[in-house]
């Protein structure tokens, strides 16, 4: 006794570091033995952190740099006009340190809707440098000089040694310039004092921090960093914010995949703790390797992260539309994820490891698998987190009078509690699995009642496909709810193949351009603009129809509006009369429309919606109209007819001639719409942009905003990848606990049919239960949110049920993964085949 | 001082009506030294019996001492400290630990006691070379012969200051000639002061044991001491160790 004793004084009572390192060694070597094994789990965290490296250097580049606008100064001050108090800021800081003045005035470019500024900067100046790069010439050095941008360039054809009448003053072009901040800053650049009224004056500054106090008497001083500070939902944030989610999927996927892989080693670990390792030890040597597989999943993940970064690089500036340096990585978010993916490895080995010391060292040796635990966990936590979750949504959707507002931090809080409320019910959820499978045939019955016997795989992964699930439908509802008020009408303004012309108000100032013999836009010198007559204008829509071999609709307005409240929102939209042409123009006969209806639209629903009221002889703020006498008809007949157009700046709301006649409602016609029969290209549009200039016309072209559709149909395919995606990670990994089962069953005669069955199920049964807990999440999500967020329609909202998208993510997905679970289960995988590694 | 003392040591498993007595009241002590062999037909509880010696498994009742130190009361690290310096065992199967060579398999409870690497593996080299696996060392386990794996495993069952050599079946895997190299190591362990019990099925192995246990249904029906072994046989001046 005593001289084991004297002998346990001399070395640490763990090891120390030796057994540490021998431990961590022989972690790393059946790493190298093994990676194969590994090889889904490292492919995740290879993929995460690439995806995240490649994502968030777009996301965070893809807006202009956070110093845009600043230069290399580290205070910015603007002001709308040559102001004497912007005269005597400017002196002050002059007098307290150094200052740039940038004068910029803005101009139309004829035709478009798109403007250009002339811009008075000194291009050696000491903050500007940044802001100005040259591309081709020389900077302008006199006051009849000018260096342009690409995009002025091109819109007014101009090139090196040319002249061009601009600011009132012939200039000659000497220079196409570029601001490397932001290539779509389209301006024409000339010397200091060249713009006499400018309508902007940004003073660009460094004084004494000391003197900021005295400056900003009235008004408003911008740092860089206030700048980035006002928008919290920053690129970076979000960035991070899916990381910590898809970290989050990660490591519920992988402790399933290390607890397969612990049980593969359990006659090593038994063999290990027969010579005297201890528990501490045990836990290393799983944890040691979920830290491995961690460490080289992240620098793999950088390496490919990186190399598609510079790969991308050259095209991704010229859609972010300004120049980005090759280490311009948002360096904080890349370091998160290599820890972040470290660490989720390392806690998600960490779990299996606990796990594996409790196993008996005599049954380790053996190589059986433990007996499943009995999981007894109640509903009760789980239900806890979500009804947590619900109030907390409540609170935020209702702060702001309503409007959820001011409730970020309660949404946010809100939201993050849904998971680990989710996580808690998966175990209660897989349960009820094997109360089903009681009268289920026998691969059924087996393979249901796995999935409840061995939870701590199959927890796991249900947590992770009902979290995407989650996800996915808080999306589609919140789409289908915002998307579903017919009176504040969302969605893209216009179909590819349609153009809407509007009258355009002529800018001030502007000479009256006109092509020249080689089809340039020149000024008419002289000339000022003046209003076209509807003559004028009709011909010059006429004419870009006829450039775009398209059909030509005139839209008229009527002196009337619709009004009404629906869900905490208002009317919203422009509405047209149903003249002959235009219901000819979409195939809408006269014998579909209701002859005693007021109103046409093809917005779905409008015809159902309460108190609203037709107005007429006024507009909405009750000026007096043109027309007739003033009036309002609270019920007016309003039909659905879906031929109409659906774009929120189409006529997808018409008044028809019944209404006009009845209430004596003029129009005038303003709008044009062009449709043509396939989509317009850019060159189209281009081109009737450059007609739409001589005809004081502006066009309006497909925006990108998506439709309500487009939302949901994406967000449930993404829904749906994510929980397939863990069903192709995890069903491997649940049913090759069982292998031993499997080879028993084959052993007694077992076909390849309840082979499959035994896959098919599983991975049905497990996507299933994903989704409906997905579902349930989400539907407690929006209904928390919505209860008392008034401008959003409250609870209400969600009476427009996504039906067919849901029972896609409920059944469609389950479906698809038993029916892939049956096709691949044909041939016994290797991973159940092969012997655990010893 | 018995090197390892076995006090009315039981075990039970099972509950209720699936209740198993695998050992009953077995005792036994066995000094530095001294080979014991336990012998018995399948399920007689011989493993279990090594097991419970080794403190790889808790008795049901009774006592088990290891080299003066009482194992019941032991925390699970103080168990596994326990079996890093005084205990080693050796099992039917080797169960080497494949990710590491055979000269890193026998230093490796060296390293878990807090031995330096080089230090460690100076005395496993030591191990290797009294066991004729020098030129082997740097080898994988999937590299060598069952012979040897079973040499590397009795290599780090005596490797450091352990005392007590445990071996289940150590020959069950392997020819009569490697066999019996085997047993000549354990026998020669004994000879430098180790204690050894070994749990066989050969009558003929087990003769060169000091004594012989025979079990039963999980109680000790016999103890004999074994007839002359062929080195006696051929050395009747030998004396006799019992």
């Amino acid at each position: 006794m005593d001289d084991f004793r004297l002998r346990s004084e001399r070395r640490p009572s763990e090891g120390g570091i030796p057994a540490r390192r021998a431990v961590t060694h022989w972690a790393w070597r059946l790493f190298r033995r093994e990676w194969r094994q590994q090889l889904l789990i490292l492919a995740l965290i290879t993929v995460a952190v690439a995806a995240t490296i490649l994502g968030s250097s777009v996301a965070v580049n893809n807006p202009p740099p956070k110093d845009a606008g600043f230069g290399t100064a580290p205070y910015s001050a603007s002001f709308a006009s040559y102001s004497a108090k912007a005269q005597t800021f400017i002196a002050k800081a002059a007098h307290l340190g150094t200052v740039q003045v940038i004068e910029n005035v803005t101009y139309s470019i004829p035709g478009s809707i798109n403007t250009y500024q002339l811009r008075s900067q000194d291009a050696r100046g000491p903050f500007g440098g940044p802001m100005l790069s040259l591309i081709n010439g020389h900077y302008p050095s006199s006051a009849d000089e000018v260096a342009v941008t690409n995009g002025v360039a091109s819109a007014f054809h101009l090139s090196i040694g040319k002249t061009w009448k601009v600011g009132g003053v012939n200039r000659d072009v000497v220079g196409i310039v570029q601001n490397p901040q932001s290539l779509l800053d389209a301006f024409a650049l000339v010397v200091p004092g060249q713009v006499t009224n400018p309508s902007q004056v940004t003073a660009l500054f460094d004084v004494p921090a000391s003197a900021i106090r005295s400056l900003s008497e009235g008004v408003q001083i911008s740092t860089p960093a206030s700048v980035a500070a006002s928008n919290p939902l920053n690129p970076e944030t979000i960035s991070l914010a899916a990381l910590v989610l898809g970290m989050l999927l990660i490591a519920l996927v992988s402790i399933g995949g290390f607890t397969v892989l612990a049980q593969r080693r359990m006659r090593s670990i038994g063999m290990l703790e027969s010579i005297g390792a201890t528990d501490r030890h045990v836990r290393l040597v799983v944890s040691a390797n979920g830290t491995v597989v961690g460490i080289v999943g992240a620098i793999l993940g950088l390496i490919i992260g990186f190399a598609g970064w510079l790969a991308y690089r050259p095209s991704f500036e010229q859609s972010a539309h300004h120049l980005i340096g090759v280490f311009a990585l948002p360096w904080i978010v890349v370091m998160l994820a290599i820890v972040l993916a470290v660490l989720a490895a390392y806690f998600a080995s960490s779990r299996p490891a606990r796990a594996v010391t409790k196993i008996p060292i005599v049954h380790a040796l053996s190589g059986r698998p433990a007996p499943p635990r009995q999981i007894h966990r109640s509903a009760v936590p789980g239900v806890v987190f979500l009804v947590a979750a619900f109030l907390l949504l409540g609170y935020s959707g209702g702060t702001g009078g309503g409007n959820g507002s001011g409730g970020a931090p309660e949404l946010l809080l809100g939201l993050v509690l849904l998971t680990p409320g989710l996580i808690l019910l998966a175990p209660f959820f897989l349960s009820l699995t094997e109360r089903v499978s009681r009268r289920a045939p026998i691969a059924a019955r087996l393979a249901l009642r796995d999935l409840a016997r061995y939870r701590a795989r199959s927890g796991s992964a249900l947590s992770a496909i009902s979290i995407g699930v989650l996800i996915s439908v808080i999306v589609v509802l919140a789409a289908a709810s915002r998307f579903s008020n017919v009176l504040d009408y969302a969605g893209p303004n216009l179909d590819s193949n349609q153009l809407a012309l509007h009258t355009a108000f002529p800018p001030h100032g502007v000479n009256i351009v006109h092509r020249n013999a080689k089809g340039q836009l020149v000024p008419v010198p002289n000339q000022k603009t003046e209003t076209a007559t509807p003559a004028q204008l009709a011909a010059g829509a006429g004419q870009i129809a006829k450039g775009l071999n398209a059909h030509l609709v005139a839209l008229e307005s009527p002196n009337a509006f619709l009004s009404g409240t629906q869900g905490g929102r208002n009317w919203s939209g422009q509405i047209y009369v149903a003249t002959p042409q235009l219901l000819r123009a979409f195939g809408i006969k006269a014998s579909e429309i209701n002859p005693k209806a007021d109103v046409l639209t093809s917005r779905p629903g409008l015809s159902g919606v309460s108190g609203l009221a037709m107005g007429y002889g006024t507009n909405s703020k009750k000026s007096v109209l043109r027309g007739g006498p003033a009036g309002s008809d609270r019920h007016p007949l309003i039909q659905e007819i879906s031929a109409l157009p659906s774009g929120t700046s189409a006529p997808n709301t018409v008044i028809t001639e019944y209404a006009m006649k009845r209430f004596h409602i003029s129009m005038s016609t303003s709008d044009w719409l062009v449709v043509g029969t396939q989509s317009f290209t850019a060159a189209q549009i281009s081109s009737a942009q450059l007609t739409a200039s001589t005809a004081q016309l502006q066009v309006e072209s497909r925006n990108d905003i998506p439709s309500g559709s487009t939302i949901i149909n994406w967000a449930t395919l993404f829904g749906i990848l994510i929980a397939l995606g863990v069903l192709a990670m995890s069903v491997g990994l649940v049913r090759s606990e069982t292998s031993s089962d499997l080879r028993t069953l084959a052993a007694t005669g077992a076909s390849s049919y309840t082979r499959r069955t035994l896959t098919a199920v599983t991975a049905g049964a497990l996507g299933f239960l994903g989704a409906l807990l997905g579902v349930v999440g989400g539907y407690i999500a929006m209904i928390g949110w919505l209860r008392s967020n008034s401008l959003n329609g409250g609870i209400s909202a969600l009476k427009d049920v996504p039906f067919g998208d849901l029972m896609l993510i409920l059944f469609g997905m389950p479906a698809l993964a038993a029916i892939v679970g049956w096709l691949l289960a044909s041939r016994e995988p290797a991973v159940m085949g092969r012997q655990p590694i010893e | 001082m018995s090197m390892l003392e076995l006090r009315s040591v039981s075990k039970r498993y099972g509950q209720g009506a699936n209740e198993v007595d695998a050992i009953s009241d077995i005792d036994l002590a066995v000094e530095r030294g001294s080979l014991v062999a336990i012998m018995g037909p399948s399920g007689s509880g011989k493993s279990t019996l090594l097991t419970i010696a080794g403190s790889l498994e808790e008795p049901t009742t009774g006592e088990v001492v290891i080299d003066g130190a009482r194992v019941s009361g032991m925390s699970r690290n103080d168990k596994a400290r326990l079996r890093r310096r005084s205990v080693g065992y050796v099992f039917q199967d080797f169960n080497l630990l494949a990710g590491l060579t055979a000269v890193e398999n026998v230093s490796l409870p060296l390293e878990l006691d807090g031995v330096s690497m080089k230090k460690a593996r100076a005395q496993g080299m030591v191990a290797l070379e009294g066991l004729g696996l020098a030129d082997r060392a740097e080898s994988f386990p999937d590299q060598l012969s069952g012979g040897e794996r079973q040499r590397v495993a009795i290599a780090r069952a005596v490797v450091g200051e352990r005392s007590l050599l445990l071996a289940d079946e150590p020959s069950g895997a392997l020819d009569s000639v490697n066999g019996e190299a085997v047993m000549r190591m354990i026998l020669s362990a004994c000879h430098g002061g180790v204690a050894a019990v070994v749990v066989t099925h050969d009558a003929k192995l087990a003769s060169w044991a000091d004594r012989v246990v025979f079990l039963r249904d999980g109680r000790a029906v016999d103890e004999t001491l074994p007839p002359p072994s062929p080195e006696e046989l051929l050395n009747p001046d030998a004396p006799n160790p019992a």
